[in-house]
């Protein structure tokens, strides 16, 4: 391992980058504006729930009581239904969230003081959105008096003060945007695959081989240039987040900084064992999207958090490096957070980089002595 | 011409078989990765880690929190003593909630007249669940309130008794919900993959002029990379879908011709947005970043992960012309809800022009490309 040859290769794949434009753009730009795209689809603040209505009684108290339920904008009322084949029509063309069910006689078993019973039918297909609808209704209904009789009187036994903390409004950008940041950060460990498996494509890498540059120097020459380039891209992506979405940074940028290194050190570990075995960039392209990418949407706690009742899931979770990135970037954004409370993340990062860069050299060493 | 056709679908046939480990990706990766999303996305917000700060060691407090422990969406994790370790344990991420009760906590609620009152944190940066969570937590004590109301004879029950019905999937399971987007996401993800390459492949490689003077026409070079994307991406389509069905009990409640005819037009759409970008792309790896990049914005306006109706109007439009989004509500619609063609009309007609158009500007982009 010389310093000069490695600076030489790292030289070298630095004007690659640079003189391909397209390329320099995807390394440092493109998280930013992904980042950018992403998080514009990401927030859930405004939910909308699409409601129809089915009123049997035709009263004035149901007229009342719809008005009451609908009248804070949560729901989209969209006219009414007739029969439970139109219901069951409408909800599957996606028309309609929910319908509301007024049976005959509501009014008359109101005015008698009896309970009168109203049905909810909800369209559980999307079980997110169907849980959410069921609550506003739940909550509206129970808040619902008729006029003349007073409210029951209810007394308050237990006041409850809640409080969230790191994200007072609980605004689903606040907690949306530094996790995202995770997914974004992927490009340029895509890159590196793609560079390393594009010389053995192309076949440089052996004209590579035939020069006194030996492996280590050739591999850490590549991931240095790419973990710098992509180290040059945090920064618009953390202005993106700061000054475009205006999610609080409590934390310290230069511990972030050096946090993103550990995460890609950790993703262009596995980069290399890839590029290792695939022998060309269609296949190491699939590697990356279908190991590292689809999944950190969904199990790396980015929506939903780790489930960790599934050992398979959690397993799955913590072999991610973006589930550990997310918990690091939503701690050091929101909660301020530094090395002592991070420390479990930041070390498992620590030591899948290091497994991974190892195990990369390994695998290429053997590989050269063919 | 359809003989040298078939001849090019060969030739693609047989390259792609001579890579063996290429050709083991495209059936068996889409396959794991089905059954690793399947099997890892969470069936939703469940046992959340809620800690408790007990200043008033009273019998009512712990009754409340065996209330909590019960609630599916919460587990109690730990009992702490002070608010700093309360605090550590939130910036650590090791607890979503954290409870405080007061001292005198439960003298105030047998009190006739004084309000006990009770602290709720939620760690907020991570909005879904602290909002799920907030709400298990305050449904716990309007529980525990009615009960103790009934016990003295005062009727706490709302005027009007709502009665839900759930349609289509009762259990509010998630992953029925995820797993026919699944399907669609990945098979859109291997035919998007194989028609990008194809063309940017040979130029690269410097094949592409071997083909061009060969006697063949532009159309039939284009349809020789476009024919194998297709079988590839409708093998793994079927492949999946018996996953999703067999394996992992996704209903089919609509018809499955209906669903395999409208596969035809998206997987069309994709192939030709692979072949635009191949033409485009002076090598591969711009050619997969491009596709990366159109990936990701195609997932997200697709509504795979938030519906498309809390988009803005403007994006709602967007959302339009992603042939992805009308596919995935297509897909989840025949497969959970049964739904028929009169139902989705709207979202076939889309489908078919969508896929027109792409084909068309395709087709003559390349056209103009090698020459």
């Amino acid at each position: 391992m010389s310093l000069r040859r490695f600076l030489a290769i790292l030289r070298k794949e630095f004007r690659h980058i640079f003189r391909d434009l397209r390329l320099l753009f995807l390394v440092t730009v493109s998280p930013a504006l992904l980042l950018f795209l992403l998080s514009h689809i990401f927030i859930m603040d405004v939910q909308q729930i699409e409601l129809a209505v089915w009123d049997l009684d035709q009263s004035s108290l149901s007229r009342r009581y719809i008005t009451f339920i609908t009248s804070d904008g949560e729901f989209h009322i969209r006219g009414e239904v007739h029969s439970y084949a139109e219901l069951d029509a409408r909800m599957r063309a996606g028309q309609l969230d929910c319908v509301l069910v007024i049976p005959k006689g509501f009014a008359r078993q109101m005015e008698r003081g009896e309970p009168a019973s109203v049905e909810a039918v909800v369209d559980g297909s999307d079980p997110i959105a169907a849980i959410q609808a069921v609550s506003s209704l739940s909550q509206r209904a129970t808040a619902f008096t008729a006029p003349g009789s007073a409210a029951p009187f209810v007394p308050v036994l237990v006041e409850v003060h809640s409080q969230a903390w790191y994200n007072p409004a609980l605004k689903s950008m606040v907690s949306m945007v530094p996790g995202l940041v995770a997914v974004v950060l992927c490009m340029p460990a895509l890159a590196l695959a793609l560079a390393l498996t594009r010389e053995k494509e192309i076949g440089s890498l052996e004209s590579l081989l035939a020069t006194p540059v030996q492996g280590a120097e050739y591999l850490l020459g590549k991931l240095g240039a790419y973990l710098s380039c992509g180290l040059l891209g945090v920064l618009p992506v953390w202005l993106v987040a700061v000054l475009y979405f205006r999610v609080p940074f409590e934390g310290n940028f230069a511990l972030y900084l050096l946090l993103s290194g550990l995460y890609f050190l950790a993703e262009m570990g596995f980069s290399i064992i890839i590029a290792n075995f695939a022998r060309n960039q269609q296949t190491a392209m699939l590697l990356v999207l279908i190991l590292f990418f689809v999944p950190s949407f969904f199990v790396a706690g980015l929506v939903l958090p780790v489930d960790t009742h599934s050992l398979f899931s959690l397993l799955v979770a913590y072999a991610l490096p973006a589930t550990h990135f997310i918990a690091i970037s939503r701690g050091v954004f929101l909660k301020g957070v530094g090395f002592p409370q991070l420390q479990t993340p930041i070390l498992l990062l620590l030591s899948m980089g290091v497994v991974g860069i190892l195990g990369g050299l390994l695998l290429f060493r053997k590989r050269m002595e063919y | 011409m359809a003989i040298r056709i078939g001849n090019l679908v060969w030739k693609e046939l047989l390259q792609l078989a001579r890579d063996w480990l290429l050709t083991a990706f495209l059936f068996i990766l889409p396959l794991l990765q089905l059954i690793l999303l399947a099997r890892a996305t969470g069936r939703g917000i469940k046992e959340e880690p809620v800690i408790v700060l007990d200043r008033d060691r009273s019998a009512v407090v712990r009754q409340l929190a065996l209330r909590l422990d019960n609630r599916e969406e919460l587990a109690i994790r730990e009992w702490v003593d002070s608010e700093e370790v309360l605090t550590d344990r939130l910036e650590r991420g090791m607890a979503r909630v954290g409870i405080i009760f007061p001292p005198g906590f439960a003298e105030d609620l047998a009190h006739p007249t004084r309000t006990a009152t009770v602290q709720v944190i939620v760690d907020g940066s991570s909005d879904t669940a602290a909002s799920i969570a907030l709400s298990a937590v305050q449904t716990v004590f309007a529980d525990y309130t009615r009960a103790r109301l009934r016990e003295v004879g005062i009727s706490p029950d709302p005027l009007v008794d709502l009665r839900i019905v759930t349609y289509y999937n009762p259990a509010y399971d998630v992953r029925k919900f995820a797993i026919p987007a699944q399907v669609g996401f990945i098979t859109y993800q291997i035919t998007l993959v194989i028609a990008s390459l194809g063309l940017a492949r040979e130029r690269e490689l410097g094949t592409l002029e071997a083909l061009i003077v060969a006697p063949l026409g532009r159309t039939e070079i284009v349809l020789g990379k476009a024919i194998p994307a297709f079988l590839i991406g409708m093998l793994n389509f079927l492949f999946l879908l018996a996953v999703a069905l067999f394996v992992f009990h996704v209903p089919l409640r609509g018809s499955f011709l209906l669903l395999l005819a409208l596969t035809v037009p998206f997987l069309l759409a994709e192939i030709s947005w692979g072949v635009i970008i191949s033409s485009v792309s002076r090598t591969q790896q711009q050619a997969i970043l491009f596709v990366f990049m159109l990936a990701l914005t195609d997932l997200t306006f697709s509504g795979y992960l938030v519906p498309v109706k809390n988009l803005s109007l403007v994006l709602q439009w967007v959302a339009r012309l992603v042939p992805m989004y009308h596919y995935l509500t297509v897909i989840r619609a025949i497969l959970l809800k049964g739904a028929t063609l009169t139902d989705l009309w709207p979202h076939a007609l889309a489908l078919v022009l969508l896929a027109s158009v792409i084909t068309v500007i395709a087709v003559r982009r390349v056209s103009r490309r090698l020459e």
